[in-house]
């Protein structure tokens, strides 16, 4: 920035000049504006749409959304789609897309839920006393889930799109075969009791779901595997040649996506002892509306986590304040798609705008062009 | 030698019907009952509507997008048409109500298409959003009420048949609708080999960037591809509120998954570029007689859905080792390659 103010303050020569200086200038501001409130991101344009509908909402009805009660279903119900999302979210960072990430959570769910059932069947006080290791092979399965993604998308060489499509058929049918396609009910009580806690009023679930995005945005920002799965989707060619091990990146970054989506499952779980092959079958179309919006870039290379977290609660906030003014579910779809396009729309509208006069009119690349005419033999 | 290699066909059609009359004589091995005329016209009857979606699927895939948002269209082309005849209490004929239902569908496959060419975005979310959308504004302002009772017109070709034969097994019908769609099948292969338009379908498939600098106008192409699909997914969506002689507005979404699948199977490349409709009938053939074929060996209906799967499976994972096989002597250039790969469908 230095180095721009200083081309800036020489003096001018001609009045048209100036005036181009002045508007570059301004334009440098705003942009310096822009990038410092971080609007142009995932995360600080998700703080102003969330305040945008919170307020939207608080003024059409105010005695419905406000209340309690609805606070805190957004924030228990947020948890589950949430880290969907950032599962989504961490996959999308590759380039990639997983769609079976529901369907592993269900997997998860059903898994739990009826290694719960078979237990208390004999001994009931065992089963909840087991409840830890029980969770944990649910996660295992849901890992096991995103493993085996990973090693078609990885080692087979199935586009993910593909690979994940099926797989979701392959999950989703063993689920409705396993449970007749009925509902489960059972789960340790342990769940039950995570899923009523509360400290100071915020729900224990909200709680561990900014636990696991923190530690996601560490493990994405602060270690070789993060920095690795960033540059393997911000430019897979250079990647290659920076001698990145894709096929553990990969097969690391489904499996991790799977471990989250296992997770989510067990949350399932924990907001209500019941499990499903379909439940949540509309949420496939959500988690990549949420993560779009939380300034994931769908090819890959650029994501934020916070920005995931906000448009969470931005959705979840949309969806009960249209409950609350009473719209029903199918203008929710309505509005999840369009939200989803317009995002996308502004988002290359933008790129295109911040990338065509730097083309046209830059001072740096002038600057450097002189030097080059200078430097040329 | 060359003539086993035109035999096989250049998106591996050969294989892909030897596969289907493999699968047919194991089964009739298997089981005698399921070699008569019924079952054959049954497989062909309800492979109708699928043939239907996959040739829309098929062009969008040789253009390296992807399209999910077309069971919506169908339904809701094919629903509002006949909610608006029975409201407004008359019956405008047959080619009244397709024409109705191909305006309706054109104009939502035109959002998809202007939203996707104008901004240049991902085809899969911009459809999946817009299958949101769809499905939405047919249940807010067309309705949500299943109709049992369809216009006359439609009620009369839902019970014509082009053959009544009886068999020792009982009477096979085979539906009349099977010859418009067998037509549709020849004009849609005649576009994609014959015309300057299906060129164009290959050539941005197969890298959009050069499509554009060769000159194609690629923008207004990919606009008429999706605004065809649309027209494609309404036409769809009328046979199958035709064969099942009612409107429900919850039918066909749901059911994307299983044409994608059976396009690719029948040898369209995802990045584009690739693909046939023989190979793609081929495809829906394959997957409607091993549905058909799991009922009759006595698997529960239950495991429909993983049979499918494991299919998609193994058809693309055959197809992507076999894709790396034949370019691992062109180490480097393999490399670049699927990296390459990687970019377009990303970018699809």
């Amino acid at each position: 920035m230095s180095r721009n103010t200083k081309v800036r303050n020489e003096p001018p020569t001609t009045n048209a000049q100036s005036l181009r200086q002045f508007n570059d200038q301004l334009g440098g501001w705003t942009s310096q504006f822009v990038r410092r409130t971080g609007a142009h991101q995932g995360a600080g344009r998700m703080v102003v749409a969330l305040l945008l509908a919170v307020t939207l909402f608080t003024v059409l009805n105010p005695r419905v959304f406000l209340s309690p009660i609805n606070l805190q279903n957004i924030a228990v119900a947020a948890p589950e789609i949430g880290i969907i999302s950032i599962a989504m979210m961490v996959v999308m960072l590759t380039g990639g897309i997983d769609l079976s990430l529901v369907a592993i959570a269900n997997f998860s769910a059903i898994t739990i839920s009826t290694l719960h059932t078979a237990i208390a069947a004999s001994d009931p006080d065992l089963a909840n006393n087991l409840g830890i290791l029980i969770v944990l092979a649910g996660m295992a399965v849901g890992m096991l889930g995103g493993a085996f993604n990973g090693f078609l998308v990885s080692v087979v060489g199935i586009t993910p799109i593909l690979a994940t499509l099926a797989t979701m058929q392959i999950y989703n049918g063993i689920a409705i075969v396993w449970t007749g396609g009925s509902t489960l009910y059972g789960a340790p009580t342990m769940l039950g009791a995570i899923g009523q806690a509360a400290v100071a009023n915020a729900p224990l679930l909200f709680i561990i779901f900014l636990a696991v995005a923190i530690l996601v945005a560490v493990l994405m920002n602060r270690t070789a595997l993060g920095r690795m799965i960033q540059l393997e989707g911000a430019n897979p060619v250079a990647a290659q040649y920076s001698a990145i091990p894709r096929r553990s990146v990969l097969l690391k970054t489904y499996t991790l996506g799977g471990l989250l989506a296992g997770l989510a499952g067990v949350l399932f779980l924990a907001r209500n002892p019941t499990a499903s092959a379909d439940y949540g079958s509309s949420y496939v179309l959500l988690v990549i509306v949420i993560a779009v919006l939380g300034g994931t870039k769908p090819t890959g290379g650029f994501a934020s986590v916070s920005g995931v977290v906000l448009a969470t609660l931005t959705l979840q906030v949309v969806s009960s304040g249209f409950t609350a003014i009473r719209l029903s579910s199918y203008e929710y779809a309505i509005a999840q798609g369009v939200i989803l396009i317009t995002v996308m729309i502004l988002d290359s509208v933008s790129s295109s705008r911040t990338k065509r006069p730097k083309k046209k009119n830059p001072p740096h690349d002038a600057a450097a062009s002189s030097e080059a005419v200078l430097l040329r033999p | 030698m060359g003539a086993l290699r035109s035999l096989r066909g250049s998106n591996n059609e050969g294989v892909l019907a030897l596969v289907l009359v493999g699968l047919i004589v194991a089964m009739s091995i298997a089981n005698p009952s399921f070699f008569t005329l019924n079952t054959g016209f049954s497989i062909l009857r309800s492979s109708i509507v699928p043939v239907v979606f996959a040739l829309g699927v098929l062009i969008v895939v040789i253009t390296g997008g992807i399209d999910v948002s077309f069971a919506a269209i169908a339904i809701f082309a094919g629903y509002a048409t006949v909610s608006f005849c029975l409201n407004a209490g008359f019956d405008p004929g047959l080619p009244g109500i397709f024409a109705i239902a191909i305006a309706v569908g054109a104009a939502l496959g035109l959002v998809n298409g202007i939203v996707i060419a104008q901004f240049n975005l991902p085809t899969l979310i911009v459809t999946l959003g817009t299958q949101g959308v769809f499905f939405g504004a047919m249940y807010t302002w067309v309705g949500a009420s299943y109709y049992a009772e369809l216009p006359g017109s439609m009620a009369a070709l839902a019970t014509s048949n082009l053959l009544d034969v009886t068999t020792s097994a009982g009477r096979a019908y085979l539906h009349v609708l099977v010859v418009p769609v067998l037509l549709l099948c020849v004009l849609v292969a005649w576009v994609l080999k014959r015309t300057m338009f299906g060129r164009s379908l290959y050539a941005m498939g197969g890298d959009l960037e050069a499509a554009r600098r060769a000159g194609f106008l690629v923008k207004r192409t990919q606009v008429s591809v999706y605004v065809l699909v649309g027209a494609l997914a309404a036409i769809a969506g009328v046979i199958h509120i035709v064969l099942s002689r009612s409107a429900n507005p919850r039918d066909l979404v749901g059911g994307e998954l299983d044409i994608i699948a059976a396009v690719v199977l029948g040898g369209a490349s995802i990045f584009g570029g690739r693909g046939s409709v023989i190979g793609t009938v081929l495809g829906v053939l394959l997957i409607q007689v091993i549905k058909n074929s799991l009922l009759l060996v006595g698997v529960p209906s239950a495991w429909l859905r993983t049979a499918v799967g494991v299919l998609l499976v193994l058809g693309v994972g055959i197809q992507a080792i076999a894709a790396r096989r034949n370019s691992r002597r062109m180490r480097v250039i393999e490399d670049l390659d699927t990296a390459q790969k990687q970019e377009q469908k990303v970018g699809s």
